[in-house]
C-alpha cells in the first residue's frame, strides 16, 4: 500500500516536474507540448477537487455530529446542505440557469450579502489587532516601560501609509501623500523583494527535493 | 489587582466603544459629504496611462478573479477600469477564473453597458466563463487559450467568434489586466505572463493586497489598482466618477478613532494606568 501512497504520486510527481523544466529550459518543442498538456488538465483536476471538498466537507460535518449531536452541529451540517440544494438547484432547474431573475436575487442578495458582511466583520478584529500590534510602549513585570522596535516600524510605516491613503489627511497634512508613497515604493519594496527572493530560494529546494522524492510533504500529511 | 478576566473585559470594551465610533465616523460623510480631492499615486497613474497609451484597437485579456463578496472594495476599480477601457475602443477578453468572476462580470456590464460604447458582442469583447485557472491554468491560458475554453459564455465555439477566432495565445493579447483577491497571486501573471511572453501587466486587488504587488512595480507590473482609495482615484483621474467617491468619503472620519486609539494605547503606560 505504501507504493500506491508514496511512491507512484512522487514518481508522477517528479515526471511531471522535470517535465514542465525541460520546457523552459530546452528549445524543443516536444516538451512544450507536453507541458501545454499537463498544465491544461489542472482545471479538470481543479473543478473535480472541488466536488471532492465538498463530499469531504459533509462527511466531516456528519461526523462532527455523530460524535456530538448538539444543536449546533446540527446547523452547520445542514444549513450549508440547504444553501447548496437551493442554489445549485435553482441554477439547474430554473430556465436561464445562472442568469435567471430567481439565481441572481439568491446570488445578489444573499449571498453577496453574507460574503461581504463576513469581510466587514474582519474590519473588528483587524482594528484592535492592528491597535495592539502598534502598541510599542510596554510595561514589564517590574513597571519599566520598554519599546519594541518592530512595534515601531510597524506603527510608523503602517500610519503614515495609512493617512495617505485617506483624503482628509492629503488636504490637510502637506507632505503625507508623498511620504505615504515612499513608504510603500521604497522599504515596502526593499523588504518587499528580499521576502520574495528568500521564498523563491526556499521553493527551489522544495522543488529538489520533490523531484527526488524527498519532500513527504507533498504526498502525505502528518 | 484585576483578575484576567475583568481586564479581558475591560479590554472587550474598550474595543467596542472604537469600533462604535468608528462606525459613527463612517457615516457622517454619507449623511453630510466632506467631497475633499483626492490625489493620484503613481501606480494608479501607471495603470491608467497603460491602458490609454495603447493604439486603439488594441486587444486587452482580462483575468478575472472578483468575489462577489468583496466588490465593495473593488467595484469602484471595475467600473472606472471598463470605462477607461471602452472610452479608449481596446477590444476585450474577460476570463474567469472564480465562481464568481462570471456573474459579476455580467453584472457589471449592465452598468457599464459596451454597446453604449458602440461595441459589439463578439466582435469588441467576449466573454469566457469560468474555469478553475490556478497557476497552471494562467500557464496553459497564456500557452493555448483553446486548450482551457472551447466556448464563451454563451456556449458559442470561440473559432465562430471574430474577436477571438484568430487568438489563441499571449501573442494576441496586448495588454493583460489581472484581477485577483488572494495576495501572493501576483506572482501567477508575473511567472506565466512576463518573463516567458514579456506581456506588459497591471493589476487590480485588494487594500491588504497593494504592498505585494508594489515589489513587482515598475518592472514586472507596470500599474496597479489596490482597495477602494485606488479605484476613487482612478475614477478621478479618468473622469468617470462613481462609487469610489463615497467609500473614501467614508474613510475620512471613520479612521479618526482607530488613530486615536493607537496614540491611547502608547501614552498609557507613561500616565501611570493599568495595561
Amino acid at each position: 500500500m505504501a507504493m500506491f501512497r508514496r511512491e507512484i504520486p512522487t514518481a508522477v510527481l517528479s515526471f511531471i516536474g522535470v517535465v514542465i523544466l525541460l520546457a523552459f529550459f530546452t528549445t524543443l518543442d516536444i516538451f512544450e507540448t507536453i507541458k501545454g498538456v499537463f498544465t491544461s488538465w489542472l482545471p479538470v483536476i481543479s473543478a473535480t477537487s472541488v466536488g471532492l471538498g465538498l463530499i469531504y466537507m459533509v462527511y466531516a460535518q456528519y461526523m462532527n455530529y455523530q460524535r456530538n449531536k448538539n444543536l449546533n452541529n446540527l446547523i452547520y451540517l445542514v444549513v450549508p446542505l440547504i444553501f447548496f440544494v437551493v442554489f445549485f438547484g435553482t441554477a439547474l432547474v430554473v430556465p436561464g440557469n445562472i442568469s435567471s431573475d430567481a439565481y441572481q436575487f439568491l446570488y445578489f442578495h444573499i449571498y453577496q450579502n453574507v460574503g461581504g458582511t463576513i469581510y466587514a466583520v474582519m474590519f473588528f478584529t483587524l482594528a484592535s489587532s492592528a491597535i495592539r500590534t502598534m502598541r510599542l510602549a510596554t510595561k514589564d513585570p517590574s513597571g519599566a516601560i520598554q519599546f519594541r522596535l518592530e512595534a515601531a516600524a510597524l506603527m510608523f510605516g503602517g500610519i503614515i501609509y495609512t493617512l495617505r491613503q485617506i483624503p482628509l489627511f492629503q488636504v490637510y497634512l502637506p507632505g503625507i501623500t508623498g511620504f505615504g508613497e515612499w513608504i510603500m515604493l521604497v522599504p515596502n519594496v526593499g523588504g518587499g523583494r528580499a521576502a520574495v527572493m528568500a521564498a523563491a530560494l526556499g521553493a527551489i529546494v522544495v522543488g529538489i527535493r520533490t523531484l527526488w522524492g524527498k519532500e513527504k510533504t507533498t504526498t502525505e500529511v502528518d | 489587582m484585576a483578575t484576567a478576566r475583568e481586564r479581558l473585559a475591560k479590554a472587550t470594551r474598550f474595543y467596542q466603544i472604537i469600533w462604535a465610533l468608528c462606525l459613527i465616523g463612517m457615516f457622517i460623510p454619507l449623511i453630510s459629504p466632506l467631497g475633499l480631492p483626492v490625489v493620484v499615486s503613481e501606480p494608479v497613474k501607471a495603470y491608467y496611462n497603460s491602458i490609454v497609451d495603447l493604439p486603439e484597437g488594441s486587444v486587452i485579456g482580462v483575468s478575472f478573479g472578483a468575489s462577489a463578496a468583496l466588490l465593495d472594495e473593488q467595484e469602484a476599480q471595475f467600473l472606472a477600469t471598463w470605462k477607461t477601457i471602452f472610452e479608449q475602443h481596446h477590444k476585450v477578453i474577460f476570463y474567469c477564473s472564480t465562481e464568481d468572476a462570471s456573474i459579476v462580470i455580467n453584472n457589471e456590464l449592465e452598468v457599464v453597458v459596451p454597446e453604449s460604447y458602440g461595441y459589439t458582442y463578439g466582435v469588441d469583447y467576449v466573454i469566457l466563463p469560468y474555469s478553475p485557472l490556478g497557476e497552471a491554468g494562467q500557464a496553459a491560458f497564456a500557452q493555448s487559450i483553446r486548450s482551457i475554453y472551447s466556448t464563451d459564455i454563451n456556449g458559442d465555439s470561440l473559432d465562430e467568434i471574430p474577436l477571438i477566432k484568430d487568438i489563441d495565445n499571449a501573442e494576441g493579447i496586448d495588454l493583460l489586466i489581472y484581477e485577483y483577491t488572494s495576495c501572493t497571486d501576483i506572482e501567477w501573471a508575473v511567472r506565466q505572463w512576463v518573463v516567458p511572453y514579456n506581456k506588459p501587466v497591471i493589476a487590480t486587488t485588494l487594500g491588504c493586497c497593494g504592498p505585494m504587488a508594489a515589489p513587482y512595480y515598475p518592472t514586472q507590473i507596470q500599474g496597479f489598482l489596490s482597495g477602494s482609495g485606488a479605484g476613487t482615484e482612478l475614477e478621478v483621474i479618468s473622469g468617470n466618477p462613481g462609487p469610489g467617491a463615497a467609500m473614501s468619503d467614508a474613510k475620512n472620519l471613520g479612521i479618526l478613532p482607530f488613530l486615536a486609539a493607537i496614540i491611547w494605547m502608547n501614552v498609557k503606560p507613561f500616565i501611570g494606568k493599568e495595561e
